[in-house]
């Protein structure tokens, strides 16, 4: 998997490409075309030389619709070679990365300083790549009978680093699970007796992955990554002699792609739709020529057992909260007749949010189901066997990802896993519901073709609305919400977990979780609203977010009722709005307007309204409040 | 496979090329890591994985160490070519 199997291997004129990437009309879109190859050590090496001699300019034009992000990196080895790689990855997968290292060797003082240059450095997160070697672990002695548990000692040095981190720089980590050496001393025994190795290794992952769920931290399952690899591979004793390379260079790129699909999914960028093509991608064989008899699908036959794991996988990845969909070049009621009929079907018609069979173009048809979802189609993914539909679909709609596929149909699975289009930090009750709620959304989007007008139909949703402070129970999905909505969201600040923590426990802020129900269904957590209590005289409005799902429903009115009867019974006499334009945002331009705000200023980067709240006329849209 | 140390040369410009950005990189067999400001010892790190991958070879940790010229890697890849 070196190689990044399911990314297209890079164009012969890769190098000429990155030598006028900086006179190209549009640099970031070339930039991230150039990204989104396979590419080598020194590919990466060369894309990223190019982008760091452009001026701020450029710069600017480079990085204009990717999410910000500033990683700090500590380690117990050398990094140098792999920050190209992963600020290329970062651009494959959306993200603007820059990157501060501190010296080799430096975890500890870094942490422990509140000067250091990464507390200092306003980061959003570290990468604590520490590796087996960095910790205090006895180094194969067998029955090691010393009075510390040395598996708890290196446990509680980690935390130690952590805390520091999160105190000092109030940022979150990026924690790395052990990879171990293949240098086992006896055997099977290292597993299982005190002082080997393996044994150290594996309780710390365990203690580790237990731990982290309880924190605001992230884990970077290196250890996961090195078996896939195989640690024979991963390992290279000579680079480590040499230069003290932490891992085979050659897995470079596949570690900084994983780091990168990490840092996406914690800013809410991973995929959200699987787009499935039918024929030899989920059955063998094609259902128009080889009718319900021919096509292979099912257990006891070799290749229909290959296409029953991608139906699995499939099926997985909905339970997980990836929306399904199909797109099929197919009569409709023949494509269906699969999923009616076939004894060896996995998949049913209701596990997908949209079916879209027929003989249109395949762009046109997933351009529908991302109108149809209300989705990005950076969030989509597109799986197809043929490569003349994958090179169709790559060059209509640059922003999908389409996985290269194997020949051998029984290889599908491993490199569709590989790719790890569906990275999550966590998993809420809202992801266990999402297709169920698309499914609702549907239901309510048809029944807005029958209702005589706007407010009949929103009387007969009979919605109900919960607010309350952030807490525990709500806060993965607040992170969630404030790192992915990009519409209908008024000043796009991005925050971490430890930042959301911060902004519940201070008595400075005010802050709501929105819950909207009705008569459809749950819809869950649809909107999040943070006021900073800037003086005692006004709140500004730091924040306020809300789903696309939940657009055209009046609900920022009834939110906005809520907030000014709060900001009264606190004795404040102004609320604050800010507006910050961005490429997706448009939608909200008038929004503080609409609400009855006065526009105070205005410039390219914010417009500033404000409301005195004895003068507010309450909206009562056709909402109940549930207490 | 068979390769004359010409051809081995002429293969092993252009990882050169890849390796060293710099597009007025001076390459012959007399090249030496004294003349290339680029080639540190990270940069030997990439060089090296390019060489092995592009000829298909391993080398020993000694020969790493020793590769400091052109005409070195040359003589290296011809006897573990034929």
């Amino acid at each position: 998997m070196h190689d990044l199997p399911w990314l297209l291997k890079s164009a012969d004129d890769f190098n000429e490409r990155c030598a006028r990437l900086l006179n190209h009309a549009s640099p970031g879109a070339e930039a991230r075309l150039l990204a989104n190859y396979a590419l080598s050590i020194n590919q990466s090496n060369r894309l990223y030389q190019t982008i760091q001699q452009s001026g701020p300019e450029k710069r600017a034009a480079l990085s204009r619709n990717l999410i910000p992000f500033r990683l700090g990196i500590v380690g117990n080895a050398t990094m140098d070679l792999m920050i190209p790689s992963m600020v290329v990855a970062a651009l494959r997968n959306g993200i603007d990365l820059e990157v501060i290292a501190a010296d080799f060797g430096q975890a500890a003082q870094e942490a422990f300083d509140p000067a250091s240059k990464l507390n200092q450095s306003n980061l959003d997160a570290v990468l604590l790549a520490l590796d087996y070697r960095a910790y205090s672990f006895p180094v194969n002695e067998p029955g090691y009978s010393g009075k510390n548990n040395t598996v708890l000692d290196a446990f509680k040095y980690l935390q130690q680093i952590r805390e520091s981190f999160a105190l000092n720089g109030k940022m979150i980590c990026i924690v790395q699970t052990l990879a171990c050496p293949p240098y086992d001393l006896s055997g099977n025994l290292d597993a299982q007796l005190d002082g080997l190795l393996r044994k150290s290794v594996n309780a710390f992952n365990s203690i580790l992955t237990e731990n982290i769920k309880k924190s605001a931290d992230v884990l970077f399952d290196v250890a996961a990554l090195a078996n896939v690899v195989g640690t024979h591979q991963w390992f290279d004793e000579r680079q480590w002699y040499m230069s003290r390379v932490p891992m085979a260079n050659r897995y470079i790129p596949l570690y900084a792609d994983y780091l990168a699909k990490l840092l996406a999914a914690i800013r809410g960028k991973s995929k959200k739709c699987l787009v499935l093509d039918l024929d030899n991608t989920l059955w063998g064989g094609v259902i128009g020529d080889d009718g319900l008899e021919g096509i292979q699908i099912g257990q006891g036959h070799p290749v229909g057992e290959s296409f029953l794991a991608i139906q699995q996988w499939a099926k997985s990845l909905k339970a997980l909260g990836v929306i399904l969909a199909v797109c099929s070049k197919n009569d409709k009621a023949v494509a269906l007749e699969a999923f009616q009929k076939h004894p060896g079907m996995l998949l049913k018609e209701s596990d997908f949010a949209v079916f879209m069979a027929n003989w249109e173009d395949k762009a046109s048809n997933v351009r529908k189901i991302a109108e149809i979802l209300n989705i990005g189609m950076d969030a989509m993914v597109f799986v197809d066997d043929n490569p003349a539909e994958r090179e169709i679909i790559r060059i209509m709609i640059p922003e999908i990802s389409v996985p290269e596929l194997p020949k051998d149909p029984s290889q599908f699975l491993r490199v569709l896993c590989a790719a790890r289009y569906f990275e999550k930090i966590d998993f809420t009750a809202d992801d266990a519901q999402r297709n169920a709620q698309y499914a609702d959304n549907a239901r309510r989007q048809a029944m807005l073709q029958k209702a005589p007008g706007l407010t009949d139909y929103l009387i007969s949703l009979e919605m109900k609305i919960h607010f309350a402070p952030f807490n525990e129970t709500g806060r993965k999905r607040i992170v969630q919400l404030i790192n992915k909505t990009n519409q209908f969201n008024l000043t796009t600040r991005r925050y971490t977990e430890a930042d959301v923590l911060g902004f519940e426990k201070s008595d400075r802020y005010l802050t709501l979780q929105v819950h909207l129900q009705d008569k459809f269904g749950d819809n869950g957590m649809i909107s999040v609203v943070i006021c900073k209590n800037a003086n005692d005289d006004y709140w500004e409005i730091d924040t306020w977010l809300m789903s696309c799902r939940v657009i055209k429903r009046r609900v920022e009115d009834a939110i906005c009722d809520e907030l000014v009867a709060i900001a009264r019974s606190n004795g404040i006499e102004k609320l604050r709005g800010y507006y910050r334009p961005t490429e997706k945002n448009k939608l909200v331009k008038n929004h503080y307007q609409q609400l009855g705000f006065e526009l105070i200023s205005s410039n390219d980067l914010e417009d500033i309204w404000e409301i005195k709240t004895e003068h507010y006329q309450p909206k009562h849209p056709p909402i109940a409040i549930q207490t | 496979m068979h390769q004359d140390k010409a051809a081995i040369l002429d293969q092993l410009k252009l990882i050169f090329q890849d390796t060293f950005v710099d597009s007025n990189l001076t390459f012959s067999i007399d090249t030496s890591r004294d003349d290339v400001a680029e080639w540190d010892s990270l940069s030997h790190i990439r060089l090296l994985t390019a060489i092995e991958a592009s000829f298909d070879v391993q080398f020993d940790l000694e020969e790493i160490v020793n590769m400091t010229t052109v005409a070195t890697i040359v003589d290296l890849l011809y006897e573990k070519l034929n």
